[in-house]
């Protein structure tokens, strides 16, 4: 078993050498190839961060009744918060929610109007900020039952239409990243078959002096996760250099978005790894596999 | 001395002959290679080998000849188990080649050694680590690689250009290399096809004379070829093969039917 080891990475290098225009050929298109997936990997993690990030800014807001008790309030306030689904709720007084409304009118250029009015005509209100929009018709007409609430606006409607553009935006984000791994894996693998042609005499000798499909199989498969490794390795090392750039436009374009780059960084090198080792040992599992069925 | 025989009756013939011949043990000879009632269509539609009937006992040194298509190499794929049979049963040292699991075939062709007319050598390795080839890529310890090597390169002359690529050989060297590629393993047969194809004829008659020596040693031979001259000279086993029947199978042949 040893020995087979042995023997396996050892022709595996000398296959990667004694063919190194090839070697090279095949490296550089797995790389080309890993640097379009990483690309279009993190244009997919920005995608669903501003997904994530127009959901969030969902809320269900529930008027109260001017005589309701502070301490009801308060209650209430909690319960939601042990909702599933609730992100975080938002107690705004009377007064704030006057104050906020002269903000906007001032924001606005308007006249502010409030002055005229001898009492404070808005209502208090819980503001329910949704970790998950979808919850919204039901923390709705739960509101709706509670004895302190007033009114709640219907926003089904608009949560509905919100949910629907984001789940196509990220259904066709899914779409456009399988699409183009299975260009990658088609043009990888097809590198490596032309690869493996090179060298098909040397497999039919192997067959003809009975070596088995083991010894015959194993050399390439190694030889194509070594293409892999560097592959992704070469493309990690143009990815960090481009790290800093990379990392400044997705901080101005995306500043407000929920978007971790630390963990970004992390999954795309797993992402590049695995898909170069991947691609690598079973693009080269698959040609040399027409060779072996004869 | 010649016998003549029509398409068809190779069974019969062939049994008389083998009854004429001292037998080791009582009953069967031994047979390195026994074809029964062998046809072959390819999916094409093609019927390659018709209704073929052969024994090859151990020790024999056979000519496999017929014009091109007549089935020669279609007999050598099926030895080898690069084809199957479409009919009949086919045994090569004992293993029965049609029912041989995927897995066992390796170990088919390691009692095998095959000699072929473009010598399948590898361009980049040497004429030492061509045949170690052989022994490295089946598992073979590293210890007993080297002596194997310089014994077959000793045997087919070849110790002096071992560390030769074979670009830097004479044809009939690297179809030496070839054979000892094809020894290493120490087979029990050695199927040569149309080994002399491709070197001039005094170099054809030292790889002839070489595989005689191999016979010699105890090998099988069965050596596929259009080398009238040669076969014709050493009046030694002639099977041919037409339209994909036997036709002819002489004990002391010629390369065309003797009239």
């Amino acid at each position: 078993m040893l020995r087979f080891l042995a023997f396996s990475l050892r022709r595996a290098w000398q296959g990667f050498w004694r063919n190194a225009l090839m070697s090279l050929a095949a490296t550089a298109t797995m790389t080309l190839m890993l640097v379009l997936l990483a690309g279009f990997w993190i244009l997919q993690a920005g995608l669903l961060a501003g997904l994530e990030f127009v959901e969030q800014k969902v809320e269900v807001v529930a008027d109260l009744r001017d005589d309701a008790p502070a301490a009801e309030i308060d209650a209430l306030r909690r319960r939601l918060l042990a909702e599933p689904g609730v992100r975080s709720v938002d107690y705004v007084s009377k007064e704030e929610a006057l104050a906020r409304f002269r903000e906007r009118l001032a924001a606005q250029g308007e006249e502010d109007l409030t002055r005229y009015l001898d009492e404070n005509p808005l209502r208090a209100s819980l503001e329910v900020k949704l970790a998950d929009p979808r919850v919204a018709g039901e923390i709705t007409d739960r509101l709706r039952n509670e004895r302190i609430v007033e009114s709640v606006i219907d926003i089904e409607n608009l949560v509905d239409r919100v949910l629907t553009v984001t789940n196509i935006l990220r259904m066709a984000g899914a779409v456009v990243l399988v699409v183009v791994g299975l260009i990658v894996l088609f043009i990888v693998v097809n590198t490596i078959r032309l690869a493996v042609l090179a060298r098909a005499d040397e497999i039919e000798i192997m067959r003809l002096v009975g070596a088995s499909d083991a010894f015959i199989r194993w050399p390439f498969v190694f030889e194509g996760a070594f293409v892999g490794l560097l592959g992704s390795l070469v493309t990690l090392g143009l990815l960090g250099l481009a790290a800093e750039p990379i990392g400044r436009f997705l901080f101005d374009f995306f500043r407000i978005l929920p978007l971790q780059l630390g963990s970004l960084a992390r999954d795309v090198a797993i992402v590049v790894l695995a898909a170069g080792l991947g691609l690598g040992t079973v693009g080269s599992w698959i040609s040399v596999r027409t060779y072996l069925l004869r | 001395m010649t016998m003549t025989i029509s398409p068809g009756s190779g069974v019969r013939s062939l049994k008389d002959r083998l009854l004429g011949r001292p037998l080791p043990l009582p009953g069967e000879p031994r047979a390195v290679v026994r074809l029964h009632d062998v046809t072959k269509t390819y999916p094409n539609g093609r019927t390659a080998l018709r209704d073929v009937d052969l024994a090859i006992p151990e020790g024999d040194f056979v000519f496999l000849v017929g014009p091109s298509g007549a089935g020669k190499s279609t007999l050598i794929k099926l030895l080898i188990r690069d084809e199957l049979p479409s009919h009949g049963s086919v045994f090569v040292d004992g293993l029965d080649v049609a029912r041989l699991p995927r897995r066992e075939v390796p170990k088919l062709r390691r009692r095998i050694g095959i000699v072929f007319q473009d010598f399948k050598l590898l361009p980049r390795k040497t004429v030492r680590e061509n045949v170690a080839f052989a022994l490295e890529v089946t598992g073979t310890p590293g210890r007993r690689i080297r002596p194997a090597v310089d014994r077959v390169l000793a045997l087919v002359g070849l110790t002096n250009q071992a560390d030769q690529l074979p670009s830097q050989l004479s044809g009939g060297e690297q179809q030496r290399t070839a054979i000892a590629r094809a020894l290493v393993h120490d087979p029990r047969l050695i199927i040569a096809d149309e080994p002399t194809g491709n070197l001039d004829p005094l170099i054809a008659w030292e790889i002839i004379q070489l595989l005689l020596r191999i016979n010699e040693l105890g090998v099988t031979v069965l050596m596929a070829t259009h080398n009238a001259e040669v076969v014709t000279a050493l009046r030694r086993r002639v099977v041919a093969l037409e339209e994909g029947r036997i036709v002819r199978d002489e004990p002391r042949g010629a390369y065309h039917h003797d009239d």
